[in-house]
């Protein structure tokens, strides 16, 4: 029914849809009506499995419902009759989606090339897409970083990044899943700020949100439970819809502010758990160091919520804290066990894992084994406890936090709550008396965030020494004894956001001013450019005298010379095979019998044919290593795929799908970081529960392995079920016709380096 | 059971395989997919028709993307696992394991090949004797496991994987040693017994077991992807 107040365009109408995700045992989505009209800006809001993102994906057009009517952008493309793939093809390319992860819808590692996707996909021409990239990066703010690599990107401009991919491709309605839930309160500000504008443009906008605070600007507020709209609301009265949540959460304040009382006054009796003087931290290669002078201390018993912007060093001091890391400067004791200066030994450290736990960010994101149970007692077994009481343990950590009946399920069929509670009962089951949480309730609901407040205050009652890290400032006020704010741990040149962020542009600046100062070398088309060098690597093994050898060298230097780079430091990118090159020399001096011998010690022999091919091998492997070292380093992952495309294209004719095959190597480059980090994350997550690849019995470190691999296999498939989606949203599909918004061509330059590759071809054959 | 028991979706169903006949020929339903008209999608998939069905569905794009990553971030976590320095271990060829296990021997095949491309910018035959052996294991494993979708089935086809990537691996490095060091086919053929075949034998045996040791959970989780 058409409210005849607005006689504006229907821009989506879905009538009596349903939804189920386990083929009709239940309903994500039980006979949802809705009609939304050109440039409403829509809330949808709800508890977790509610059906909100699934209401969202469908308003979308990225998924077709099991039954009722779908209309997008005034075309019929979901009936009684089914699907209809063209009309949903033609509704989508108006239709755009932003979703919950922001660093998994961006596709390539250039800010420019990522938000000229959508449009390649649409099929613009160049000079199209180069308006529409300009006109998008403007309405986010971002115009002045458009050389610059979104990877790494603040969440907050990551998610602006994902927008401007979207608006890039001019959508009458944009779509957005949480878009703010993994950011701080300063990056959620940006983006409402950016949906209040396109408001103001006449977008129409459907937002799923749990912040109450982002219905404010809102048309509607549409709110759904158990796959049924309960309310849809104008906005200014949906503060009665969510006002259920909130008198909840007042509620469970009340009888912990009174608890604290008794705590404190015996606070000051107690020695402290936690001391750390003074901690430095700087990532490599980073002259920004995270934080220069930070002091901590904490007594035993004591709850601390830990509070400030991100990237401020907080993740960082937790890690230094349970011995993950160690700090450039200063010193720390932890359960009274010293973990720096002095590096920890063997010992110490194993006593360490016992005493103190860590619960990383996103600790469901660590989760390995085949049973719940299982997973809980990997950090007790990894303590070399009994099997009772490993069982015991387990059934403990369980209890506390309200999930035995979870014990025999798979943890990967658990909802996101409960994952997160498994996981957290897998940290408690080792019984630290220190432990460290980095932000344990971060996107969770009410229902899933009050057990973990549960937990804190059963742990806080056993004596368990506690540091919190938390955004949200009622939760750190509820639980903690003292509430710290970054900042204030620092006690000289305080790491402010605001600093980080103006040394985070002040780099890039530096990064595009580099860029249009280009070396002959980065100026070569990458096609060129990749072959010769592969041409030039499989050959030097051809090299087999000394006059070629000093060509090869000469060519090499060239090279150098062309890339713009000082020749010591090329040479040191050796460095890291330094050992394995010396090992080929010694190799090669045994091996070779021919010749005169030189030295003779037993029945090992050298001779001069031994030295001279101990020389000419390695010094042509240390040159293939610094051309190989040269190419990347001079070729971004843009660069790369794009040349990667465009020669495998002649093998299309074969029948080989060589637009997919490039998307999935350029994909693949854009997430090599994202999964490294991931990683290391996971490995210093299980390390933390006594689970160590480098130490421990064959059998130990296997299983250490697998508690690994199985979790990064995990993240691999999330990556992938989000960038599905975001490939989706920006209407890539397969065999479509793509133009391309960077274009490739030969010029002089590109000539004279092939003419130098042929040239060392004909001295390779004649010298 | 309703009537939707059996209907799973297209995109999710290539990804619901290492469970027992969820996936019996996903290629088939992958090219029917692909030529029949996308408006014949059978109700309750939740396809939409676009991008979402096929071989080159967008999420089998995204599946194969980030197992490319693993891989490449996986080979370049290297080990020595013998006191032969220049012999180290890798997991990599777990993940093209998986991959072929997953989502079928063309995933095993991309993935063995594609992952080791930035290889080639720093050991240009070794990586085309890494992808050969990749290749080797991953292919015929998955072959053999995409007819016997049981924990036995991947046993055997671990086994048949393993035996021809260490003949693959020993007749490579036949081919390659003499490139790095100046030595006679002899003189390298000298070297299998005690030390070629020793670290083949024992990196193909880390692969089996702790693919075995994963086998399960990984299972569930594929299972439960939606």
């Amino acid at each position: 029914m058409i409210d005849t107040t607005i006689r504006r365009l229907t821009i989506a109408r879905l009538d009596n849809i349903r939804f189920s995700y386990d083929g009709g045992a239940s309903w994500a989505l039980d006979g949802v009506s809705l009609t939304i009209v050109e440039g409403e800006r829509i809330c949808l809001t709800g508890p977790n499995g509610s059906g909100k993102s699934t209401l969202a994906r469908l308003i979308a057009g990225l998924a077709a419902p099991d039954s009722g009517t779908v209309t997008l952008l005034g075309r019929r493309v979901f009936d009684d009759a089914g699907p209809n793939a063209d009309e949903y093809r033609q509704a989508r390319r108006g239709i755009g989606a932003v979703f919950q992860n922001p660093e998994d819808q961006l596709v390539t590692t250039s800010l420019e090339d990522d938000v000229a996707f959508g449009p390649e996909n649409l099929g613009l021409q160049r000079r199209l897409i180069g308006e529409r990239i300009g006109g998008a990066l403007v309405a986010v703010d971002l115009n002045d970083r458009r050389h610059a690599d979104p990877t790494h990107f603040s969440g907050g401009q990551q998610q602006r990044a994902a927008i401007a991919g979207m608006l890039a491709m001019r959508p009458r309605l944009l779509v957005l899943d949480e878009p703010t839930a993994m950011l701080d309160e300063v990056s959620r500000a940006e983006v409402l700020e950016i949906l209040d504008e396109l408001q103001a443009r006449g977008t129409t906008i459907v937002h799923v949100t749990h912040h109450t605070g982002d219905t404010v600007h809102a048309d509607r507020v549409l709110r759904l439970e158990a796959g049924r709209v309960q309310a849809d609301v104008p906005a200014d009265r949906s503060d009665e819809a969510s006002l259920s949540e909130g008198t909840t959460a007042q509620d469970s304040i009340a009888p912990v502010v009174a608890s604290h009382a008794p705590h404190d006054s015996n606070a000051p009796q107690q020695p402290f758990a936690i001391v750390a003087d003074h901690l430095a931290y700087g990532y490599q290669n980073d002259r920004q160091p995270v934080f220069t002078d930070v002091c901590l201390r904490i007594r035993q018993g004591e709850t601390v919520a830990l509070m400030g912007a991100n990237g401020s060093g907080k993740s960082t001091l937790a890690r230094l804290l349970c011995a993950l890391a160690r700090p450039a400067a200063g010193s720390i004791m932890v359960a009274g066990l010293p973990i720096a200066p002095a590096k920890p030994k063997r010992k110490q450290l194993t006593e360490l894992r016992k005493r103190v736990g860590y619960v990383m960010q996103h600790p469901e994101r660590q989760l390995f084994a085949d049973t719940v149970a299982d997973d809980v007692a990997y950090g007790p077994r990894n303590q070399g406890l009994s099997d009772d009481e490993v069982d015991q343990r387990v059934g403990e950590a369980l209890r506390l936090l309200h999930i035995e009946h979870l014990a025999d399920r798979s943890p990967f069929e658990l909802s996101g709550g409960q994952q997160r509670l498994a996981a957290i009962a897998g940290i408690v089951a080792s019984k630290p008396q220190v432990l460290v949480m980095d932000e344990p309730t971060a996107s969770l609901d009410a229902a899933a965030r009050s057990r973990i407040h549960d937990l804190v205050r059963a742990l806080r009652a056993q004596g368990v020494t506690m540091l919190i890290i938390t955004h949200d400032r009622a939760e750190a006020a509820m639980l903690a004894d003292r509430v710290l704010d970054m900042n204030q741990l620092c006690r000289s040149n305080a790491a402010s956001p605001s600093d980080s962020e103006t040394t985070e542009t002040t780099e890039t600046t530096s990064v595009s001013a580099a860029k249009q100062h280009h070396s002959l070398l980065q100026r070569l088309d990458p096609r060129v450019k990749m072959v010769g060098f592969l041409i030039v690597m499989f050959s030097m093994f051809a090299v087999s005298n000394p006059m070629q050898l000093a060509a090869a060298a000469l060519l090499t230097l060239a090279a150098i010379l062309a890339a713009r780079m000082n020749p010591l430091e090329v040479a040191r990118t050796v460095h890291p095979i330094l050992a394995m090159l010396v090992l080929m020399g010694l190799l090669n001096l045994f091996v070779v019998r021919t010749g005169t011998p030189l030295v003779e010690l037993g029945p090992i022999s050298i001779t001069d044919d031994a030295v001279r091919f101990a020389i000419l091998y390695t010094c042509r492997f240390a040159l293939v290593i610094i051309q190989g070292a040269l190419f990347l380093t001079t070729t971004g992952p843009t660069a790369i795929t794009d040349a990667f495309a465009s020669l495998l294209s002649p093998l299309g004719r074969l029948g080989l799908h060589t637009q997919e095959l490039s998307l999935v190597m350029s994909l693949a480059l854009r997430f090599i970081p994202t999964l490294t980090d991931e990683a290391l994350a996971i490995r210093n997550a299980q390390a933390a529960r006594g689970g160590s690849i480098e130490t421990g019995s064959p059998s130990q470190k296997l299983r250490a392995m697998a508690a690994i691999i199985v979790p990064v296999l995990a993240g691999t498939m999330r990556h992938a079920d989000n960038l599905a989606l975001a490939l989706d949203a920006r209407c890539y599909e397969e065999g479509i016709h793509r133009t391309h918004w960077r274009q490739l061509a030969i010029r002089s330059h590109d000539i004279a380096c092939i003419a130098c590759v042929c040239g060392w071809l004909v001295v390779l054959v004649t010298l | 059971m309703s009537m939707f028991s059996h209907i799973h979706d297209y995109r999710y169903r290539h990804i619901r395989t290492v469970a027992p006949t969820a996936e019996s020929g996903s290629d088939t339903t992958a090219t029917t997919a692909a030529t029949t008209p996308a408006t014949t999608t059978q109700s309750g998939s939740h396809a939409t028709g676009v991008a979402d069905s096929g071989r080159w569905s967008t999420r089998r794009i995204a599946i194969y993307a980030l197992f490319v990553a693993l891989a490449m971030v996986t080979s370049f976590i290297e080990f020595p696992i013998t006191p032969v320095a220049w012999l180290k271990y890798d997991p990599s060829g777990i993940v093209c394991l998986i991959a072929g296990f997953a989502f079928g021997p063309s995933a095993a095949a991309i993935v063995s090949v594609l992952g080791f491309v930035p290889h080639m910018f720093a050991d240009p035959w070794g990586s085309l004797m890494a992808v050969l052996v990749a290749l080797c294991l991953s292919v015929p494993a998955a072959l053999i496991y995409r007819s016997h979708r049981t924990r036995k089935g991947a046993a055997a086809g671990i086994l048949v994987g393993a035996l021809l990537a260490i003949v693959a691996a020993l007749l490579g490095n036949l081919v390659i040693t003499p490139i790095y060091a100046h030595m006679s086919y002899a003189q390298v053929a000298a070297m299998i017994l005690p030390i070629l075949l020793p670290f083949n034998v024992a990196k193909m045996a880390i692969h089996a077991i702790i693919t075995f040791l994963i086998y399960k959970p990984v299972s569930n989780l594929l299972a439960q992807r939606h």
